[in-house]
């Protein structure tokens, strides 16, 4: 920022006091009058501290300027062009990280990639209802939930194993996708909003209340998965053979997560590819011209019926997906792991990476996946930091991480 | 018996609608002015509930115990820091996204929900907050064990959900204030042009949707006498379903989708399950969007070609 | 163009030395014994994961003073799960394999108890909670699962006879939380009401988080009830108690150890809507001589050993005795020499049975007397 540009010293001075006064309000009473029973105890140096810096941190910012940060897009391979010979082996390089991961990372990262796996899925399957299709979805944790829960049942009930309950949660997921989308299909913006958010909460309620099916609050217990037959576990429990007993090496619970990781990478890299195809296809062009302007394709003779309802069973079949490998990973599903909270998150996930963008959602995904993991050691200030981040890279990147850019025809000779 | 009991199951619904209501005025107002869902809005609404308690706290410690300087103390003190809060939330995280696509504020939003959320946490600790009944009482009708009853602090928050409503009515539809808001909600540029300094329009917005919650979150908190630093979730959830079903942007709507949602919620309770009340609230909510997809009192959106 | 290929490859290298330099780091600690306090340290339930923590602190402290376990000094390291099971499954992860911790003293919330214990037995490391009454914790096989508490089928047990025998209440509801530890206890207090001849006239959940019950209330006002028995936490309990008071509602009030906790008088509004209401507990362990000394070093630190804290605290007892027995840290080891033998804790004596519950279970009735205290209803 240049000094000419700068404002005058006591306009400066006078903002920051303003800051000031403005944080000892905010400060003061939160933080300085700790309530203990129906008493209370006095701290003010919080208050005071936390206005010291706001207050010149004013100063600082208005003095020096903002600082600049780098556009992501520019780096990032297969952002907006087709991917040059370089583009591809980083890719293939990043591919490669990701394979050999597993089998030399810790064990512990090792569960945060799953976790972050997972949400890559979740994140995939919300990008079409709301990133392509532009129905705003609060609800999407309830596809993840039928998913979860249709393996952990699954097994009770029908001993499906884990190849035999895929393609059963995922089509069951994909049903309550159309059933959800019938009611919703007259509704728009926020009304659509709320009545997904409702359907989250009812799924969630019946699934927390119906004791005798789901086992309310207790939840499931969800068996491991199994390769031909052979489970990861430390003893037999669905009747096969250990898999550490087949081979002959000795037991480590890691064999049980590298499995669950590969088998998930699979699924994210085939998931990816069926999506971008879908982009180009009929289908996927009708996706993203019913967001842009709902009325223009119903009058070209679109069937919005039939895209929307495809919209959201694609996008919770593929919930369900990511649902059924969560329940493989933690062994057990309850009601309290679907809250209102993850649907949040996921939607973070897809707005952060940017709509309708396949990278930005995976890129996404792992860095609001690793960073809660990564600030464990903030212990308290965890979640705290974790908001602040969100609403800063908001700011920052308001059209989210990578921004999409729709082929366009130029006029030959002009623009 | 029965007839008692019916009473009292609606004395129950309206002062819990009256609830949802005055919260759901705040969402609706900024809603209407500015077209953004504030999630942080049930957040106030807890903050409130921390600066009643504190506010009280104060007093007692102070010495003044009459219920009704209490009241009004602690609603003045609350209502004033609310607003800055209302003011600086704007500023700090919606203010910036103001020309960016619908679902960034959204997003924003929730990360200031959870930053509130946890700021309150740290600071006040985690655990269950009580305040002392302050104003006790009720007015009853009927006799003996047969009776049904409301409390002064319930009628207080029936008597502050009708005021609220009435006040915000007359400043939207009285005062220059109201007009310019009007404005600024139908054609933001063209009000800018002519001389309405949005910026501000905005930001009294949401001044004045926060000290709603405000009031809310003090009344509530001395009906009920418990608060954590998660109410405002689930009471926010709450609320944004009254303004919805009553149709966003409708003041009068926010109150009467309140009413009904607290009026289901008690009747469900009371006559069939607790259990599943929420499961029926909901869907009473997708049944009515069915047939008024802008809900109650809404505008239709009327989308140009 | 240059730069770019630059930025992308130190993005790379950023990554793999993450990878690299995060592996498994073994801890050089050989010269201590790590044990994991798992429990909710945040959240909503901090109260009682704080509870956990002191009393854990306390008892290392007093055994590292005398010599420790065999030498060792133990370490604890507190890991939590907010009362969550997404992130009880984390954090045990990350005791077992991280931090390799020697035994865990948790989890708290029998939600979060049930898939970490699943870790580790998995690892075949030593867990007993000292708070999860859930029956299932230590019904399904685990060698290295234990329990330092009671059961909810054995509290239930209790409040139902309790409420049937010496209440002598006609018209009984039941109510819960809808979650894990609450609908355990109402169940089970249910099934012996049942067995005594007397059916409940209301059983319903209400939701955990809600403040507002007055419909539930009026309701129980409808069915002229004379008790009521409610399986959850105090957070519930308070409103629950208070309305059903400002309802002009007598019926005698009834719930578990759930509401064992000043919070309780907080919640509720005030020491007039508490009293009388009644909770089941184990036998008061600031009470028993054993304990006595120990509960003075608290107070005078200016901590009221209240709740769970001796809990925990004759865990840390009880699995620094069966190290020392066993000179091992093998769960399944120190498991068999626990079920095996006597071991004498602040709260008195205490042994297992081979599912790894206690042989004894002092379950007790209290009442709230109305001036911030509760005290053995006799």
């Amino acid at each position: 920022m240049t000094v000419s540009s700068r404002p005058p010293l006591v306009l400066i001075l006078k903002d920051s006091l303003i800051a000031g006064a403005i944080s000892l309000v905010i400060f003061g009473p939160i933080c300085g009058i700790i309530l203990d029973g129906y008493t209370f105890n006095t701290d003010f140096k919080i208050p005071l501290i936390l206005t010291s810096i706001v207050t010149a941190g004013r100063f600082f910012f208005s003095f020096f300027g903002l600082p600049k940060l780098p556009d992501l897009s520019r780096i990032h391979p297969l952002a907006n062009r087709k991917p040059t010979v370089p583009d591809k082996i980083f890719l293939g390089i990043v591919f490669a990280v990701f394979l050999i991961f597993p089998f030399v990372g810790s064990k512990y990262w090792l569960t945060v990639m799953i976790l972050a796996l997972i949400y890559v899925l979740l994140g995939l399957g919300l990008n079409i209802v709301v990133g392509l299709a532009g129905l705003l979805d609060l609800g999407f944790v309830a596809f993840y939930a039928v998913g979860a829960y249709g393996y952990a049942l699954g097994y009770q009930y029908l001993g499906l194993g884990f190849w035999g309950s895929l393609p059963f949660s995922a089509l069951i997921a994909a049903t309550f996708g159309a059933i959800l989308g019938f009611p919703v299909l007259r509704m728009h913006g926020d009304y659509l909003a709320i009545v997904t958010l409702g359907f989250g909460e009812i799924i969630r309620i019946v699934l927390n209340n119906w004791l005798e099916f789901t086992g309310g609050p207790n939840g499931v217990g969800a068996p491991l998965p199994t390769l031909f037959g052979l489970e990861f576990s430390r003893r037999a429990k669905q009747g096969g053979t250990p898999f550490h007993e087949y081979f002959n090496i000795g037991y480590s619970s890691t064999y049980k997560y590298i499995f669950i990781y590969l088998a998930l990478l699979f699924f994210v890299v085939v998931i990816i590819t069926a999506v971008s195809r879908l982009k180009k296809m009929p289908l996927g062009r009708a996706w993203e011209a019913l967001r842009e302007d709902e009325v223009a394709c119903r009058s070209l003779g679109l069937n919005h019926v039939a895209t929307k309802l495809s919209a959201f069973s694609m996008g919770a079949m593929i919930g369900g997906i990511g649902g059924v490998f969560f329940a493989a990973y933690q062994g057990f599903v309850n009601p309290s792991s679907f809250t209102f909270f993850e649907s949040a998150l996921i939607l973070a996930v897809v707005v952060l990476g940017g709509l309708g963008s396949t990278v930005g959602v995976v890129t996404a995904a792992v860095i609001l996946t690793i960073l809660p993991e990564a600030l464990r050691d903030f212990a308290g200030f965890r979640v705290l930091i974790f908001g602040i981040l969100m609403v800063l890279m908001m700011i920052w990147r308001p059209k989210g991480l990578i921004k999409v850019k729709r082929p366009v025809f130029l006029q030959k000779g002009k623009g | 018996m029965e007839k008692y009991i019916l009473g009292q199951q609606l004395v129950n619904g309206i002062v819990l609608g009256c609830t949802y209501g005055l919260i759901a005025v705040g969402y609706t107002m900024v809603y209407g002015i500015i077209g953004m869902i504030n999630f942080a809005h049930g957040e106030v609404y807890m903050i409130a509930a921390y600066l009643a308690a504190i506010i009280i706290a104060v007093l007692t410690f102070f010495g003044i115990n009459s219920a009704f300087l209490s009241l009004i103390l602690t609603l003045a003190g609350t209502i004033v820091i609310t607003s800055v809060y209302g003011w600086t939330i704007e500023k700090v995280a919606y203010k910036p996204l103001r020309n960016s696509p619908r679902l960034a504020p959204l997003i924003s939003a929730i990360g200031i929900s959870l930053v509130l959320q946890n700021y309150v946490q740290i600071n006040q600790g985690a655990g269950n907050q009580g305040i002392p009944a302050v104003v006790s009482g009720a007015i009853k009708i009927g006799g003996g064990s047969n009776f049904f009853q409301i409390t002064y602090m319930q009628a207080i928050i029936i008597l502050a959900a009708v005021a609220s409503m009435a006040i915000l009515s007359i400043i939207i539809n009285k005062t220059s204030l109201g007009r310019a808001c009007r404005a600024t909600q139908q054609d933001p540029k063209m009000a800018a042009i002519l001389g309405i300094d949005t910026d501000r329009i905005i930001s009294t917005v949401f001044i004045i949707g926060a000290s709603m919650a405000g009031v809310a979150g003090v009344l509530v908190t001395m009906n009920y006498g418990s608060f954590d630093f998660f109410v405002g979730f689930i009471t926010g959830i709450k609320a944004f379903t009254a303004a919805v079903l009553g149709g966003i942007g409708s003041l009068a709507g926010a109150m009467l989708g309140g009413l009904l949602l607290g009026l289901s919620e008690s009747l469900f309770s009371g006559y069939v399950n607790t259990d599943y009340k929420d499961v029926f609230a909901f869907s009473l909510l997708v049944l009515i969007l069915i047939f008024r997809p802008s809900g109650l009192l809404g505008r239709p959106e009327v989308e140009k070609v | 163009m240059p730069e770019r290929r630059f930025i992308r490859f130190a993005v790379l290298i950023a990554i793999f030395a993450v990878v690299i330099f995060t592996k498994d780091q073994a801890y050089a600690g050989d010269g201590e014994i790590r044990l994991g306090i798992a429990g909710p340290h945040t959240g909503a339930y901090a109260a009682f994961g704080k509870q956990l923590w002191r009393g854990s602190k306390q008892a290392a402290e007093d055994i590292n003073k005398v010599g420790g376990i065999n030498g060792k000094k133990i370490v604890l390291i507190k890991a939590d799960d907010a009362c969550e099971p997404k992130q009880a499954v984390s954090v045990a992860n990350r005791l077992v394999d991280r931090d390799e911790v020697a035994a865990v003293v948790g989890h708290f919330c029998s939600s979060s108890t049930m898939p970490a214990s699943e870790i580790y037995d998995d690892a075949g490391i030593l867990m007993i909670t000292p708070a999860s009454t859930n029956p299932m914790v230590t019904d399904r096989n685990m060698p290295t699962i234990m329990r330092n508490c009671g059961r909810d089928d054995q509290q239930g047990v209790v409040a139902a006879e309790f409420v049937i025998k010496r209440l002598k209440a006609k018209n009984v509801v039941v109510l819960h939380d809808k979650d894990t530890y609450g609908r355990g206890l109402a169940d089970a207090m249910k099934e012996q009401m049942n067995k005594l001849g007397t059916i409940e006239v209301l059983y319903e959940g209400l939701t955990r988080g809600e403040k507002d019950f007055n419909a539930l209330v009026t309701k129980i006002k409808a069915k002229k009830a004379d008790a009521v028995y409610f399986g959850g936490l105090h957070t519930e309990a308070g409103p629950l108690v208070r309305q059903m008071r400002e309802q002009g509602l007598t019926a005698k009030f009834i719930s578990g150890d759930g509401i064992v906790s000043n919070d309780f008088i907080r919640a509720a509004g005030g020491n007039k809507f508490v009293k009388g209401a009644y909770m089941t507990f184990g036998a008061d362990p600031r009470k028993l001589d054993a304990g006595k000394a120990v509960v003075e070093e608290f107070r005078k630190s200016g901590y009221e050993p209240e709740g769970y804290t001796l809990y925990a605290y004759a865990t840390v007892q009880i699995i620094t005795e069966a190290m020392k027995a066993t000179d091992s840290i093998d769960g399944e080891v120190l498991a068999n020499w626990l079920k095996a033998n006597t071991v004498k804790t602040v709260m008195g004596e205490k042994s297992w049975d081979k599912k790894g519950d206690l042989k004894v279970s002092d379950y007790v009735i209290y009442v709230w007397t109305g001036d911030g205290k509760y005290e053995e209803y006799k």
